[in-house]
């Protein structure tokens, strides 16, 4: 199967955030959503929704994650991050992290807050699903 | 004043709600014809020995033949079974083209062509089922006097018009809904009136279908608006839907059966639009809005009807809104502020974190462009609580459409759209608005 660019863009955050010391899994269920990725260290869950441009359609899929997210992200793959994102990111606590294309790095531009809207049932629940779950990567 | 509840016949795996919440609940249920022909043991069974003498109307759905054929053909191109099925029931006019041409008016001008569709149309509504139930074992436990083995009305043959069609629509499904009064003289007679929207919003297009139709010798109708999710229509389209109803009504002394309908067509069936319906008709879970072409599902999830939008919503965005509102502090807060029916009730069963009961999954992988994604299915358990809590809700929305006063019916709705618009939008509730608007024109003129 040939791989889309958002696919490969990912694969290389995945790998990014494996080496500062998350484990991290690909196309999570929640809730009928699938979460671009899932980075775990400690008892902390971080979600992230990747995307090379759209980030409006990120910030509506980051709404099912505030139910169970310590942490939510979007990553960014433009050219540049609009002022416009940063503040609506801002405004819900979520993240902002962007690939710097001429130095092939992820940089953090807006570090996200602690989600306190958190159902702890339904974290509890969907933690056990993804346990059961067979995420090869 | 009652408000007739239908409930229209999908599955036979929905069999067992037709009794849910109890054997009362319903009016009686809409059967596709297709089906009829198609299934007519299993049908007699469910109406005999599933609900004991359900009442029924026969949609002869012949419509069907007159969209392209590849609507109602299979993978392979063949026509549907039950679509060839019923073809047979009609007539060698629709086995020479079902599944190779659409039918067009003009195969209906000839007064012989019509006259055989209109009697082997409703010699098919009115003996199919009823020979079946007459002959099954069953028969023989049941008290006679209760069991209703033929139809609740004949429907004459009819066809789905639009504002481009409808001038050549219109005059066959005059002249079969006249042929059929002649046919069956003595019968309980509906004809179906399937419009599209843009019909409603020409108004010389309403004048003629609705002053034409109304105008037939027949004991009511059936009514079916393309496409009208009532939750996002304007009001112009509602205003139009309840101006055709009410003329074909002529002064409530006919019925007028909405056949998919949501909370806006029950209130406008009870005091708030003037008894605008007779009945409404739902699906047991997807038919409060229908398309005439059928278009394809997409992946399901699990959905709560939400008792104040009088809507289904995502599992996961009632999540948010019950942690928005307060109402998942507690089992009692929830019952007290979303809903105390006894699905609910017997979920959550006093510990508010059961309400995951309603969203629990299975994930399965999805081929996706981008390669594969894990997308969680709702249970078949999680499906049938909401399913349940959905008929349970339908239920006490028709008895409260027909017996509470407008004042109550109006403030229902605005405390709907007063306690949600900041947590959902305004977006979100802006339908209550625009139905009271549209049922209440004085109080806000």
């Amino acid at each position: 199967m040939i791989e889309n660019k958002e696919s490969v863009f990912v694969r290389e955050l995945s790998a990014s955030l494996r080496k500062q010391g998350f484990h991290v899994r690909t196309e999570v269920s929640n809730m009928g959503q699938s979460a671009d990725l899932v980075a775990t260290r400690g008892r902390w869950v971080t979600i992230i929704e990747a995307k090379l441009g759209d980030w409006k359609r990120a910030i509506a899929q980051c709404r099912a994650h505030e139910h169970i997210a310590d942490y939510i992200c979007i990553a960014l793959g433009s050219v540049s991050v609009s002022d416009r994102l940063r503040d609506t990111a801002s405004e819900l606590g979520y993240g902002v992290i962007h690939y710097n294309r001429s130095v092939k790095r992820f940089d953090w531009v807006l570090r996200p807050k602690l989600n306190r809207a958190v159902w702890r049932p339904q974290r509890k629940y969907w933690a056990n699903m993804v346990r059961k779950q067979n995420y090869g990567n | 004043m009652a408000i007739e509840h239908w409930m229209m016949f999908g599955t036979f795996a929905e069999q067992r709600h037709f009794v849910y919440p109890d054997r009362t609940t319903y009016q009686g249920t809409i059967l596709n014809g297709n089906m009829v022909a198609h299934a007519p043991d299993g049908l007699a069974a469910f109406l005999l020995e599933k609900t004991a003498g359900l009442s029924y109307i026969i949609d002869p759905m012949t419509h069907a033949f007159q969209h392209h054929p590849r609507f109602v053909s299979d993978s392979d191109g063949k026509p549907k079974s039950s679509i060839q099925a019923l073809a047979e029931q009609y007539g060698s006019l629709l086995t020479d083209i079902v599944g190779k041409r659409p039918l067009v008016p003009r195969d209906l001008r000839d007064s012989v062509a019509l006259n055989d569709l209109v009697k082997n149309c409703l010699a098919f509504q009115s003996e199919k089922l009823s020979q079946v139930m007459a002959s099954r074992d069953a028969m023989k436990y049941l008290d006679n006097a209760n069991v209703q083995l033929k139809p609740a009305a004949l429907v004459a043959p009819y066809f789905y018009m639009t504002e481009t069609s409808y001038r050549d629509w219109l005059p066959i499904c005059v002249n079969a809904a006249q042929q059929a009064r002649k046919l069956f003289p003595t019968s309980r007679l509906f004809t179906s009136v399937v419009v599209n929207q843009g019909l409603l919003l020409n108004d010389d297009a309403l004048e003629s279908v609705s002053t034409q139709l109304s105008g037939l010798d027949v004991d009511g109708y059936l009514l079916w608006i393309d496409n009208l999710d009532e939750q996002r229509a304007g009001s112009s389209v509602l205003n139009q839907v309840l101006m055709l109803s009410r003329a074909l009504r002529k002064n409530k002394s006919r019925p007028v059966i909405n056949l998919h309908g949501g909370y806006f067509s029950i209130l406008a069936a009870g005091a708030l639009g003037d008894e605008a319906f007779s009945g409404v008709t739902h699906g047991p879970e997807f038919g409060e809005f229908r398309s005439v072409i059928p278009v394809g599902g997409g992946i399901p999830i699990a959905r709560y009807y939400l008792p104040q939008l009088h809507a289904r919503v995502r599992y996961r965005d009632m999540v948010r809104i019950l942690g928005a509102t307060g109402w998942r502090e507690s089992a009692a807060i929830f019952h007290s502020n979303v809903c105390d029916c006894l699905e609910c009730k017997e979920t959550i069963n006093g510990n508010i974190q059961n309400f995951l009961e309603f969203g629990r999954g299975n994930v399965r992988g999805v081929r996706r462009s981008g390669g594969m994604v894990r997308i969680e299915y709702p249970t078949a358990e999680a499906k049938m609580h909401c399913l349940r809590h959905y008929l349970q809700r339908k239920r006490i929305e028709y008895q409260f459409a027909a017996t509470a006063s407008k004042e109550q019916l109006l403030e229902n709705l605005q405390n709907g759209f007063k306690q949600l618009e900041e947590v959902v939008g305004l977006d979100g509730v802006s339908h209550l608005q625009l139905w009271q608007d549209v049922l209440n024109p004085v109080a806000h003129a």
